[in-house]
């Protein structure tokens, strides 16, 4: 009797989470090994229906590698677009938070219920939204724009330029991820104690003052973490950079290293070389993640 | 949607007290005119910024004139047209039944895997309790966007494109490492003196499960199923892949070919993105509570 129970307190646990761990490895860790053979091969449409492997060892890698595309366009789109919306994200949150934290229970509510609908608007539909707002003939931004004399619609189409293309990506990007850091920050600033922020204010410390000397070393771990999640979502922005005009492939100038992987694969039928920039693409990602969580684990914040 | 996937290794602690509600009105009162006034500003600027897109869909696809409307901010008459022409063949509704189909099964067989791994890492002590956990932490940086060359060349080789229930179980895959953290806080809370008292009572461990734990954890089942709902009806990438006959589109794929045809006719694509998007902005708003502290219960024991 006692050793069944002991079996099963052994067994129990591990059968709880074979599903779980079944559609993880078959899903999620597999397809990152296959991801990693096949940028290590020339692996085409022929090779999609033969199925066979064709190894080329490197290739993808240092063509990738000595590619101008690559280094004048896709790596300065895809990092200089996530350093502005982590940096445009997490600071609209904190902001967001901070004014949460102040307002009477009615502003509250209503207040984060708008901070919820910007979240929960799809990635897909928000996307079209913003394009409509700058549609350069007929937008809303575009008529006011016009309206002050600020714009001609006639000769300006900002979704061809890679710049401007990027920062309306970004207004889109920040609108939807700032709700995140606001409530998470916002769950944090409520456990600071508030006798900290009456004793510095008796020491004569303003607003600004008790903010960078209370809230933001007591929430540090909190703002690593969203800073983390932020760069790691910034860095692979596909839906709202796809479904721009140009974006799915069509100007070069706009690519980022998501879309060109995909592009490369499923437009170009290069599955080889779409995936050795997917790899790319990950191990950025996880040197990234990386580099921060040393920094934590060595200021012992984690 | 990028706030869905939430991984969150967010953990701000919650136990600690609450901010005194006194300290709270007493640093309203303090504040100056000038004070509110700027509050005042801050409230309306946050107003205008996170409703104005979803504002501005809306209204869109109820105008009469949603094409030259410039910049009105009202539309000039209303009218259900746009929705018509959305519904006038059946396609549409087709796409609506299959991301229904889809978000059904992720949300109901992913509520099972994820309620059992859940259970196993919040109640159990067992060898390699800890790889586990870090390893579902860790899979949650991996990037989809490098999954879906692997999975599409996998997918395709079973025969399985176009495959409704394909499509879900990936979904399951992608919702379960956030799922499995943010349950595991619910469960966590639930004190084990319950558990023992129907074990006296001469339930076996899965009579227990279901008669004392489910019922209890239900709260935290609707939080994660909200979360795997969100993902599946919004997910982009995986479905424009996978399905590539017209009647198996889910509802993104859907408005992304209608977008193509219709480029500029704002009206009937801003009454599809209405309709795509007003049930998440409801469920995700009523579900708001749930949602914040399901954020932080990851965090608080286990």
């Amino acid at each position: 009797m006692v050793d069944t129970q002991r079996l099963s307190r052994t067994t129990r646990p591990w059968l709880l989470l074979a599903p779980a761990l079944v559609v993880l490895g078959a899903l999620l860790i597999w397809p990152l090994v296959r991801v990693v053979q096949l940028s290590l091969q020339d692996f085409t449409l022929s090779n999609l229906v033969s199925g066979e492997d064709n190894y080329i060892g490197f290739d993808n890698y240092t063509e990738l590698l000595s590619s101008p595309l690559l280094w004048k366009t896709v790596l300065p789109n895809t990092v200089v677009f996530a350093l502005v919306c982590v940096v445009g994200t997490v600071s609209l949150g904190t902001a967001v938070a901070l004014l949460l934290n102040r307002l009477g229970p009615v502003w509250k509510w209503i207040c984060s219920t708008a901070v919820m609908v910007a979240w929960a608007v799809p990635a897909l539909t928000g996307t079209y939204v913003w394009v409509w707002l700058f549609d350069p003939l007929d937008g809303l931004v575009s008529h006011v724009l016009n309206a002050l004399g600020l714009f001609d619609p006639s000769t300006t189409n900002w979704f061809t330029d890679r710049v401007s293309f990027y920062a309306i990506a970004a207004l889109n990007v920040i609108h939807h991820g700032f709700p995140f850091v606001a409530i998470t920050v916002l769950a944090g600033l409520v456990t600071v104690p508030s006798e900290l922020y009456e004793a510095a204010e008796i020491d004569g410390a303003n607003a600004r003052k008790r903010f960078w000397s209370i809230t933001v070393p007591i929430l540090k771990p909190v703002f690593a973490v969203v800073t983390i999640l932020s760069t790691i979502w910034d860095f692979k922005v596909f839906t709202q950079i796809y479904l721009m005009p140009g974006g799915s492939g069509g100007n070069d100038q706009v690519l980022n290293l998501g879309v060109w992987s995909y592009q490369q694969s499923f437009a170009q039928g290069e599955y080889g070389k779409g995936s050795a920039i997917a790899v790319l693409l990950t191990v950025l990602l996880l040197l990234i993640t990386g580099v921060y969580l040393r920094t934590l684990f060595k200021e012992k914040e984690l | 949607m990028q706030g869905v996937g939430v991984p969150a290794a967010v953990a701000p602690p919650t136990t600690a007290p609450r901010r005194g509600r006194r300290a709270q009105t007493r640093s309203r009162q303090q504040s100056s005119p000038a004070g509110r006034i700027g509050l005042g500003i801050a409230v309306a600027a946050l107003l205008l910024f996170t409703l104005l897109p979803a504002y501005w869909m809306i209204s869109t696809a109820f105008d009469k004139n949603a094409a030259f409307r410039g910049a009105d901010l009202v539309p000039s008459g209303w009218t259900l047209d746009n929705f018509d022409k959305v519904f006038s063949d059946d396609t549409f509704g087709l796409y609506l039944r299959n991301s229904l189909l889809v978000a059904g099964v992720t949300v109901i067989a992913g509520a099972m895997v994820t309620l059992l791994a859940a259970v196993a890492v919040a109640r159990f002590q067992f060898k390699f309790r800890t790889a586990v956990i870090v390893m579902i932490l860790i899979v949650q940086m991996v990037p989809l966007e490098a999954l879906v060359i692997p999975l599409f060349i996998q997918v395709r080789q079973y025969g399985a494109l176009n495959s409704l229930l394909a499509l879900s179980v990936v979904y399951i895959a992608f919702s379960l490492p956030f799922g499995i953290w943010m349950l595991r806080g619910f469960v966590a809370a639930i004190p084990k003196e319950i558990e023992e008292a129907a074990y006296v009572d001469g339930a076996g461990w899965w009579r227990m499960f279901f008669s004392v734990l489910l019922p209890l954890v239900a709260p935290g089942l609707v939080a994660t199923s909200v979360f795997s709902f969100i993902t599946a009806w919004n997910e982009f990438i995986f479905a424009l892949t996978f399905m590539q006959d017209d009647e198996k589109y889910t509802v993104t794929v859907g408005l992304q070919k209608f977008f193509g045809q219709n480029t500029a006719e704002w009206g009937p694509i801003m009454a599809a993105s209405t309709v795509i998007s007003v049930p998440v902005i409801v469920f995700f708003t009523i579900a708001q509570r749930r949602i914040s502290s399901g954020l932080t219960a990851g965090g608080v024991k286990g």
